[in-house]
């Protein structure tokens, strides 16, 4: 009647793989404390490299941090100044990005979204090289899930995230946000209307409303989508 | 020999039964929002959330209660095409069958509505809403600018399309109730509930707190897949019962059933 072995095996698999972390984890634990205690002593001796550690995971972690940088250089400079390590491999795509997105006039896109300074200070450094990072994206409203969220996405590229977190950002009402990830989204697939929708929804609620109606007649001659026509509609009506 | 557990698991099969309709605080909390926006002069209210949040429950259950003193009609779903709509619409409306071959005039029967103005207010329960093209809806829209008929209309959205549906809405429809996933607590008062009206007090019992936590991570608290979830692991346990009854303990599900069932509905993947 029902097929339970498999399952039962597959359940075996599963308890397994669930073990192992916890496994790892106090084993490194007990491995880690007991060295500690013979390497107590040295560590003063590297305080340095965690200084230079930190300045590139800061820097590097993603897009909108580094533009925070490099919009807020004069007042913090002294911060990163000639860093030799700035120019990592893992941000060149990054910056490539966002110089793309500033040069690109024909996107008007000018404006570079500034995160609250709260967030910038939240950066966690010395994540790079972990696995996978778990994320129940659902119902969260955490800072840190967005970032982290963000942070994938550099990675990935997955729009399923951008779209994330253009529409969340949206939601909440920022608008600068959700403008950058609308587009960062489209630069990866073009093809996804609700981030174009989100892009200049976005850039109407930014009060650049004539921008926000050419882009969508461009669209809507490629296209001819309902919901961007009504979109048209109650933009020029001032109904968003 | 029927297992105990066959019961148990005839209780999670999904329907829509008014029977079965439980009050769980935020469902309660929506039906009075529901009714206190009946009361009001509104046009249409949007009854809008995720598939399986118990939208159609809550429709069935308003009926029901309202249908001695108001004129309350409950659309399930949608009609294939807009003639038959029309035609639905019209038989509640003039309490006639119109003649097959024929077809509504819509303008004329705008007319009728707006005729009806102050004589009588009909209500209709709009479900799966989702389904009405744009042009249905502004039909429905024109309809309930005559207030002689006021339209609930039910809309459900999978994740990605949630804000666009509501923004939609939001300019026309008076007002927006929206059902959630259940908290953890609504979710364990609706299994325990399910279960004991059915007289399974053991088994209700037998799933305990730690249990109920690790259901509400895999569904999300879900009604539907809370449902899914639980006939699985119900329809585990009847197996066992019956094949390897050693396998089985009576006064706790165990988790490894729970997981299994996860793994087997794809919550959880090795
Ligand atoms: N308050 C409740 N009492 C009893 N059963 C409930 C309640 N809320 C939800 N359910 C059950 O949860 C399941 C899903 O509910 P329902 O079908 O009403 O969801 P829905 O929101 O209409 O979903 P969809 O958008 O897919 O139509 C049903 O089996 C329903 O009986
Ligand atoms: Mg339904």
């Amino acid at each position: 009647m029902y097929d339970i072995k498999p399952l039962e095996n597959e359940w075996k698999k599963y308890r397994k793989k669930k073990l192992k972390p916890w496994i790892i984890a106090s084993v490194s634990l007990i491995v880690l404390s007991v060295s500690g205690i013979f390497l107590l002593p040295k560590s003063k001796i590297d305080f340095s490299k965690f200084d230079n550690s930190f300045v590139i995971a800061s820097n590097s972690t993603y897009t909108e941090d580094k533009k925070i940088e490099n919009s807020n250089r004069k007042t913090k400079s002294n911060v990163l100044i000639n860093d030799p390590l700035n120019k990592l491999e893992i941000e060149k795509s990054v910056t490539d990005q966002v110089n793309i997105a500033a040069n690109d006039s024909s996107n008007a896109f000018v404006d570079i979204p500034i995160l609250d300074g709260k967030q910038e200070k939240t950066v966690r450094y010395g994540q790079k090289g972990k696995a996978k990072v778990h994320l129940d994206i659902v119902d969260t409203t955490s800072v840190t899930a967005y970032k982290d969220v963000a942070k994938r996405f550099e990675k990935s590229h997955d729009i399923d995230d951008s779209l994330f977190l253009a529409r969340s950002y949206y939601k909440k009402g920022n608008y600068k946000k959700s403008e950058y990830w609308a587009l960062a989204t489209n630069k990866v697939d073009s093809n996804i209307e609700e981030s174009i929708l989100i892009f200049v929804k976005s850039k109407t609620k930014l009060g650049r409303k004539n921008e926000a109606i050419s882009i969508l007649k461009s669209y809507l001659k490629k296209s001819n989508s309902q919901e961007a026509r009504n979109l048209l509609h109650r933009i020029e009506n001032n109904k968003l | 020999m029927t297992s105990r557990y066959e019961s148990a698991k005839n209780v999670f099969i999904d329907s829509v039964d008014i029977e079965d309709y439980i009050d769980l605080d935020s469902s309660v909390a929506a039906y009075e929002q529901l009714q206190h926006s009946l009361d009001k002069p509104l046009k249409m209210i949007l009854l809008f959330g995720k598939p399986g949040t118990g939208k159609s429950i809550l429709l069935n259950r308003i009926q029901e209660k309202l249908k001695h003193q108001k004129e309350i009609h409950y659309f399930d779903t949608p009609a294939v095409t807009e003639k038959e709509f029309f035609h639905k619409l019209f038989k509640v409306l003039t309490q006639k069958d119109l003649p097959i071959n024929t077809e509504v005039n819509f303008s004329a029967l705008v007319d009728f509505c707006k005729n009806l103005r102050g004589k009588r207010e009909i209500i209709i329960l709009l479900d799966e809403a989702q389904m009405y093209g744009p042009d249905m809806m502004e039909k429905i829209r024109l309809l309930s600018d005559s207030r002689a008929v006021k339209f609930v209309v039910s809309l459900h959205k999978t994740e990605d399309e949630d804000l666009i549906a509501k923004e939609h809405f939001q300019s026309r429809i008076w007002e927006v109730i929206e059902l959630k996933n259940a908290t953890k607590e609504d979710q364990t008062a609706y299994i325990h509930k399910k279960l004991l009206k059915k007289n399974l007090y053991e088994i209700a019992n037998s799933i305990k707190a730690k249990d109920m936590k690790l259901i509400h991570r895999f569904t999300k608290g879900n009604y539907r897949e809370c449902n899914k979830l639980l006939f699985t692991i119900f329809e585990i346990c009847e197996y066992y019962d019956k094949n390897e009854p050693a396998k089985v303990n009576y006064t706790r599900i165990p988790s490894k059933i729970i997981e299994m069932s996860a793994l087997k509905l794809g919550y959880i993947h090795v």
